[in-house]
């Protein structure tokens, strides 16, 4: 069997609420995304959905490692896609590109094999842990308090993950409210709190010290910037929270100096930045220093299939315990507080075509963009609270 | 598909020549070899060239399940033995149940391992290793000689005992693979036999006269401690992990910087249990290089590691019981085939010849510690080895 051809189509859709962390309290209401295909001349299709921003590097692995080759071959493709861009080092664009290349060579072999990647991997399809990720701070109050309820009431999640960063008292009394939405379906909801790196480490230390006179808390992620291996680690050995991160880490390499200083007590990957191989990897490093890996939100949670072959996993993220998009539908179902993967071969994602055709883009509009804001000002310095207009907008439907 | 079934087959086997290293210079010719197959309610049967009785503990575990969740029946046999650990035993029979499960998972899509893992180079470099410190001068050359025709550039000694005769051998190595290439790559193994000093002083002295690619288990298998200082102080890499267990054991190893080189192995839990272990050590750059192993199955695995150098390859003749085994070597690689699983064949009849002949004696078990180990060199005894 031989890779053939390749599609990529890029989509976008409105979100359910405002999205949006201490980086963008204005929120952003659509999101983007592209459904990439990588066809044989068996006519078996892998697909992914991602790499919306990296097509011309992904055109161009494709034509020189992908076209006439055997799909199956996903170790050798992964280490020729990684070698290639040796130099500049796998990261950034690039490694978008390897990563949903990666991610669509996996589906393709599980439906190779006729059988759900769970089962490729290894996996025997057991009920997997995950939580319910607002990743919403522009919504108010009672917007977050519903939503919590809806994942308590509806989904029975019994763990949740509060963005939080810009203004304690305010992150005080949300994380109050995302504990009572969850205490509905169980006594005692794991609370995971995360500030995406804009806080300094010593404002991380004095502002969950102050979380933990009153919670207790799952983790703490990204408490510090991603590389500061000394900070994190600080983090770690002043407070009784486990720290959480690796987000935004692209390979195995970019883990080397948390693993070297034991910067992270819960080590963080996601198939966007590594793919299914890389994130298999990181898995197994972290495995043998006895730190526990969470995998990051991902379209139709297809992080419930590589969570089912992790002998680390504790966890893995939901923002969306349904699909986000009608484009495409999943096999994974969220019930009792669990995701179950299903029987479908592959990822179990099927693409609506016709939603498809109705939601494509020619180019990603920037507000829909992964991520539109940058970075926020006062980030690892201080606190400036949301504006007037940044709350206005962020609230806007 | 379901697992309803194993067999594990136990018998004793003359090797075509005696294997020593400096705990038993001597050699032995004389192995217990084992074969455990495991059965499924569709024909497809998984073998590996290993375990012993303690599979029957596991079977309740793979019992009816599907092969093909690997992964899940691993973790549910190392969470099964976790208070007495991964260990003896039970860590035998947990590697080889892993390995047959493998070969089923790549029979069942009718393909080779190395295509299961993932790649499309289905060859594997290798370096020679004699292990045969009871081997005379002449032996030795022979040996590497005839790998060194097959393109082999790289080949491992059994030393430790006679630092003059170490010296000498080394060079008797090196002279036999200068036929293959200008600069052959020479390994050293003294298998625990030193201390950190005597490791230091010896391979210090060894370096004055040749390049060494790595001294193996230059000191005790979990002495990091011991095992960085001898890399601090020796140009050669510092190999060591044979005598590992599973991925937890190397992590004092790795931790520490203790190793350059990671001795790997399907011994160590499995084909999974491998893969983790080499995971690890690419996270923290650092090279692993395949054991030798019967059939040389462990060349598949090897294929789909990023950080593999190279496989050791011995020609004891272990391979009586199979009608096919990985054993095509040109240009210094391995080549694998299209033969679904890892490569190996099992021929019933020879089998049963195998288990029926009559042999008096008892394959030396376990393989013992030397005198003087760690402490002093003990020297040679009276016709120990023919060579002396």
């Amino acid at each position: 069997m031989k890779i053939t051809k390749i599609e990529t189509t890029l989509f976008e859709y409105k979100l359910d609420r405002s999205m949006g962390d201490a980086n963008s309290p204005m929120g952003r209401k659509k999101a983007s995304g592209c459904v990439l295909e990588l066809i044989t001349d068996e006519g078996i299709s892998g697909i992914s959905i991602g790499g919306q921003n990296a097509l011309p590097q992904i055109n161009s692995i494709f034509d020189g490692i992908l076209l006439n080759n055997d799909p199956k071959a996903i170790f050798s493709i992964w280490k020729r896609m990684v070698e290639k861009y040796f130099k500049g080092g796998h990261d950034g664009i690039a490694n978008d590109a390897i990563s949903a290349i990666d991610v669509a060579l996996w589906d393709l072999k599980a439906k190779i094999n006729e059988e759900p990647l769970w089962k490729t991997l290894g996996g025997n399809n057991n009920k997997v842990n995950v939580y319910a990720s607002d990743i919403a701070l522009p919504i108010n109050d009672d917007d977050l308090f519903n939503w919590y309820s809806k994942m308590s009431d509806k989904f029975g999640f019994k763990g949740g993950k509060l963005k939080v960063g810009l203004d304690q008292e305010s992150d005080l009394k949300r994380l109050e409210l995302m504990h009572n939405a969850l205490s509905k379906n169980c006594d005692d909801p794991i609370l995971y709190v995360d500030s995406n790196e804009y806080w300094s480490p010593k404002q991380t230390i004095r502002n969950v010290s102050e979380m933990e006179e009153r919670f207790t808390l799952g983790w703490i992620e990204e408490p510090a910037r991603r590389w500061d291996f000394l900070g994190l680690k600080k983090v770690s050995d002043s407070l009784q929270t486990p720290v959480c991160a690796g987000e935004n880490l692209d390979t195995l390499g970019d883990f080397l100096p948390y693993f070297h200083h034991r910067s992270a007590d819960v080590i963080q990957v996601s198939h966007g930045m590594t793919g299914i191989s890389g994130a298999l990897q990181i898995a197994d490093a972290a495995y043998a220093l006895e730190l526990p890996v969470t995998l990051g939100g991902s379209s139709g949670i297809i992080h419930a299939h590589i969570a089912n072959a992790i002998p680390n996993c504790i966890t893995v993220e939901v923002p969306h315990p349904e699909p986000e998009t009608k484009v495409f539908t999943s096999d994974v179902t969220i019930k009792d507080g669990y995701a179950f993967v299903g029987n479908k071969p592959g990822m179990g994602i099927e693409v609506n075509y016709e939603e498809l055709a109705k939601h494509k883009v020619e180019k990603v509009s920037q507000k829909a963009g992964p991520s539109p804001y940058g970075r926020r000002p006062g980030a690892g310095l201080y606190e400036i609270p949301p504006t007037k207009e940044e709350i206005s907008e962020g609230q806007s439907k | 598909m379901k697992i309803i079934d194993y067999k594990l087959e136990i018998y004793k086997e003359i090797l075509d020549r005696p294997l020593g290293d400096s705990n038993g210079p001597s050699g032995n010719d004389l192995i217990y070899s084992s074969i455990l197959k495991i059965e499924t309610d569709e024909g497809i049967t998984g073998i590996a060239p290993l375990g012993n009785e303690y599979v029957k503990e596991f079977f309740p575990i793979l019992e009816n399940e599907d092969p093909r969740e690997v992964f899940s029946i691993w973790k549910k046999m190392i969470d099964f033995v976790f208070k007495g650990g991964d260990e003896g035993e039970a860590h035998g029979a947990l590697s080889a149940v892993d390995i047959a499960l493998w070969d089923i998972k790549a029979k069942i899509n009718s393909e080779p391992l190395w295509k299961t893992l993932g790649s499309n180079e289905p060859r594997c470099k290798v370096y020679a290793s004699d292990i045969g410190y009871n081997l005379t001068d002449e032996e030795l050359h022979s040996f590497f000689s005839k790998m060194a025709e097959k393109g082999v550039d790289s080949g491992k000694v059994k030393i430790g005992i006679s630092l003059d005769d170490d010296i000498r051998r080394i060079g008797i190595v090196y002279d036999a693979l200068s036929k293959a290439t200008k600069r052959p790559r020479i390994m050293i193994d003294s298998n625990e036999y030193w201390s950190v000093k005597k490791a230091i002083q010896n391979i210090r002295k060894i370096e004055e006269k040749f390049d060494i690619f790595w001294a193996e288990e230059p000191v005790r298998r979990w002495d990091y401690k011991g095992l960085k200082m001898v890399s601090d102080n020796i140009k050669a890499a510092v190999s060591t992990g044979e005598n590992l267990n599973n991925v937890g054991d190397f992590y004092s190893l790795v931790r520490n910087q203790a190793a350059d080189v990671l001795n790997v192995s399907s011994y160590q839990s499995g084909v999974t249990g491998l893969r983790q272990i080499s995971n690890f050590a690419y996270a923290y750059e650092i090279p692993v290089t395949t054991m030798n192993c019967i059939g040389n199955y462990n060349a598949h695995i090897a294929t789909s590691i990023p950080n593999h150098i190279m496989m050791e390859v011995v020609d004891p003749g272990r391979e009586k019981a199979y009608s096919k085994w990985n054993d095509n070597i040109s240009d210094g690689y391995l080549e694998l085939d299209d033969t679904p699983g890892i490569g190996l064949i099992v021929d019933e009849d020879s089998l049963d010849e195998l288990k029926n002949q009559k042999i008096d004696r008892e394959p030396k078990k376990p393989w013992g510690r030397r005198k003087g180990a760690g402490l002093y060199i003990h020297d040679f005894e009276k016709d120990e080895v023919k060579w002396k």
